[in-house]
C-alpha cells in the first residue's frame, strides 16, 4: 500500500492512526476503535518505484528502432538527445459490470443456384465481469500514453521527490463518468450481439483511485529531425514512439501494392466476361473490383503516411504506417466478410 | 478531513470492529448504523447455524434482502416450446409478483456473487434468527444497498433469461419496497461457501 498518508490522532486514545487519501473508515490499531472519516476524503494515490534504469530504457528505445518498417539505418544515425523519467498521473478504478444483452445474429447461406437465404440466430448472453479502467489524468501532449497497461509492481513514494511530476489536470468527477460509460461499452463489446433487442447493463464502480506512473522519455534525432520514445519505467516495455520510415518500404509498398490491386480487380472482370450466363461471375465482377480497390486504398495509405512510423496512443496519428496495416488488417476482414457472403 | 471516532447511535458506546465494513455494527446494544451521508440506523437480521455446522468453519456472509415487486409486462423469447407448454399447462408462467432478491453484499468474484444471488433468490433460506453473531466472524460489507438495488436488476433478469428458450425482450418494472441487512451462516469449504443452515 501506497506511504502517502495523512497523520491524525485517534480522538478515542490519543495514538498516531495514518488515513490514507480516499479512505473512509479505519481502525485504530492502539485501541481497535473504529474511525469514520469526514468531509472531503479525497481520492488514493499510489506511486509506483522507478525499476528501470536510464541505461536500460535507452537498450529498450534501441530495440524498438530495429522494428517494424523504420528506416534502416536509424540504430546506426540516431543519436540519442535526452533521457529523463518523468511521473504520469492516471485515473484508475475498477468496476464491476452486470447485465445481459439480448438479440440476433444473422448468417446468409447461398445454394448452388445463387438463392441467398438468411438465418436469424437468437442470442442472450450474460455480462458479469469486473472492468479495469485508467485513463491518463494530465495532457499528455505528444507522449502518445492515454492508458495504463500495468497494474503491478513495487509501490513506494520513494523517488517522488526527485522525479519531476506532471500535474492533475482532469477532474475525479469527470473519471468517474467516463469509467462507468467506458465500462458500459466494454461490457457490450463483450457479449457481441450484432443485432441488439435488449440490454440492461449496470455498473458498480469501486473507489477511484490515481496511480502516478513512472516513464522515461527517450528524445532522438535521425538526419537533423526530433523523434522520441516512452519507455516503461516498471516494465522496461516501450509504450509510444515516433520514428522515421524508409522510402525503400514506400516505394516497394505502392510499386507492388498497386501491380496486385490492378491484378485482382481485372482478373475479376475477366472471370465475369468468361463464366457463361452463371451468376456467380457478377459476384466475381463486384468482389474483384472491391478487393482490388481494398488493396489499392491500403497501399495509398501506406505510401503516404510511411514517412514517419507512430506507436502508442497519439490523439492524431497522421503520418503513421501502422495505421496502414490496420487498414490492411481491416482489408483483411472485409473480404473475409466477402468470402463468407459469396462463397 | 476530519476523523472521528463512530459511536452508536442508539446507546452512544464506541464501535470496535476488527475489518473495514459499511455497516457499524454495536456489540453493546446489537444496532447495525451506516453513515451514507447521515446516520442511519438498519433493519437486520442474523440468521443461526444448524446444530450440526462444524465450529471452524462458520462464518457469516451479509446480503442485501430486497423485497420487490416484480411485474412483466412484456416479454419475447425464441424457443423453450416444451417450457412454453408446460406453463401454459400449469395455468400461465405468471406476470411477476413479491419476492425477495438476495444480493451478496462483500467482496466475491463475479462467479460466486452469482450462484449467491440465484441460489437464494430461487429458493429463499428459512433459518431461525438470533441477535448476536455468537463470535463467529463475518464478512465485511462493501455494496451500499443503492448499488444492491441496482444488481437486483441484474437478478431478476439471469432468473428470466436462463429460463428454457433464447429471451428477445423482457419489458418489466422492479419496484424495491424494502431493504434489509442479512448476515447468513455459511461454511467455508474446499469448493466454496456452503450454507450453513
Amino acid at each position: 500500500m501506497p506511504d502517502l498518508s495523512i497523520g491524525l490522532n485517534c480522538p478515542a486514545c490519543g495514538g498516531a492512526v495514518s488515513v490514507q487519501e480516499g479512505e473512509g473508515v479505519l481502525n485504530c490499531q492502539y485501541c481497535d476503535s473504529t474511525l469514520f472519516i469526514e468531509g472531503d476524503k479525497g481520492v488514493q494515490t499510489i506511486a509506483f518505484k522507478m525499476k528501470v534504469t536510464k541505461e536500460s530504457a535507452i537498450a529498450a528505445a534501441q530495440g524498438w528502432w530495429k522494428k517494424g518498417f523504420k528506416a534502416r539505418d536509424l540504430k546506426r544515425t540516431g543519436k540519442i538527445i535526452e533521457v529523463y523519467p518523468i511521473y504520469i498521473p492516471f485515473w484508475s478504478t475498477t468496476a464491476r459490470v452486470a447485465g445481459w444483452v439480448c438479440g440476433y445474429e444473422e448468417r446468409r447461406h447461398s445454394d448452388s443456384k445463387g438463392n441467398t437465404r438468411v438465418e436469424r440466430i437468437p442470442k442472450e448472453v450474460m455480462v458479469l465481469s469486473d472492468y479495469r479502467y485508467s485513463e491518463i489524468a494530465c495532457d499528455p501532449g505528444d507522449l502518445g500514453i492515454r492508458t495504463l497497461r500495468n497494474f503491478s509492481g513495487e509501490r513506494s513514494f520513494a523517488d517522488f521527490e526527485m522525479i519531476p511530476t506532471f500535474e492533475t489536470t482532469t477532474s475525479k468527477d469527470v473519471a468517474a463518468k467516463d469509467a462507468r460509460s467506458k465500462a458500459e461499452e466494454w461490457g457490450r463489446e463483450q457479449a457481441n450481439v450484432p443485432h441488439v433487442t435488449f440490454e440492461r447493463l449496470y455498473v458498480v464502480p469501486h473507489n477511484m483511485s490515481i496511480i502516478y506512473y513512472p516513464i522515461w522519455v527517450v528524445r532522438y534525432s535521425y538526419r537533423e529531425r526530433m523523434y522520441m520514445n516512452t519507455v516503461d519505467g516498471v516494465t522496461g516495455t516501450v509504450l509510444s514512439g515516433r520514428a522515421p520510415g524508409d522510402p525503400l518500404f514506400q516505394s516497394l509498398a505502392i510499386t507492388f501494392g498497386s501491380a496486385a490491386g490492378g491484378i485482382v480487380s481485372g482478373a475479376g472482370l475477366l472471370l465475369a466476361a468468361f463464366s457463361e450466363a452463371d451468376q456467380n461471375g457478377a459476384y466475381f465482377a463486384v468482389g474483384g473490383f472491391v478487393i482490388g480497390g481494398l488493396l489499392l486504398f491500403g497501399t495509398y495509405r501506406f505510401f503516404r503516411r510511411g514517412s514517419e512510423i507512430v506507436e502508442g496512443e497519439f490523439s492524431d496519428k497522421e503520418g503513421s504506417a501502422k495505421t496502414g496495416l490496420g487498414d490492411i488488417k481491416q482489408i483483411s476482414q472485409t473480404l473475409s466478410q466477402i468470402g463468407g457472403r459469396y462463397p | 478531513m476530519k476523523v472521528i471516532q463512530v459511536k452508536c447511535p442508539h446507546c452512544n458506546n464506541p464501535i470496535k470492529m476488527k475489518q473495514k465494513d459499511l455497516l457499524f455494527y454495536c456489540d453493546s446494544c446489537k444496532t447495525i448504523h451506516v453513515r451514507d451521508g447521515g446516520i442511519n440506523v438498519i433493519d437486520y437480521e442474523i440468521g443461526d447455524f444448524g446444530r450440526n455446522a462444524p465450529q471452524g468453519d462458520r462464518i457469516y456472509v451479509p446480503f442485501w434482502r430486497l423485497y420487490c415487486s416484480f411485474t412483466i409486462k412484456n416479454m419475447k423469447v425464441e424457443g423453450g416450446g416444451l417450457f412454453k407448454l408446460s406453463n401454459w399447462v400449469k395455468g400461465g408462467a405468471g406476470t411477476g409478483g413479491d419476492i425477495f432478491i438476495f444480493v451478496p453484499a462483500s467482496d466475491f468474484d463475479p462467479a460466486t456473487f452469482k450462484r449467491l444471488a440465484i441460489m437464494l433468490t430461487t429458493l429463499p433460506p428459512r433459518y431461525n434468527s438470533r441477535t448476536d453473531f455468537n463470535n463467529v466472524p463475518r464478512l465485511p460489507t462493501t455494496m451500499s444497498r443503492e448499488e444492491a438495488a441496482q444488481m437486483a436488476h441484474f437478478v431478476v433478469i439471469t432468473m428470466e433469461a436462463e429460463k428454457p428458450g433464447t429471451l428477445q425482450d423482457l419489458d418489466y418494472t422492479l419496484n424495491v419496497n424494502d431493504a434489509r441487512a442479512v448476515y447468513l451462516p455459511f461454511l467455508t469449504s474446499p469448493q466454496g461457501l456452503v450454507l450453513g443452515i
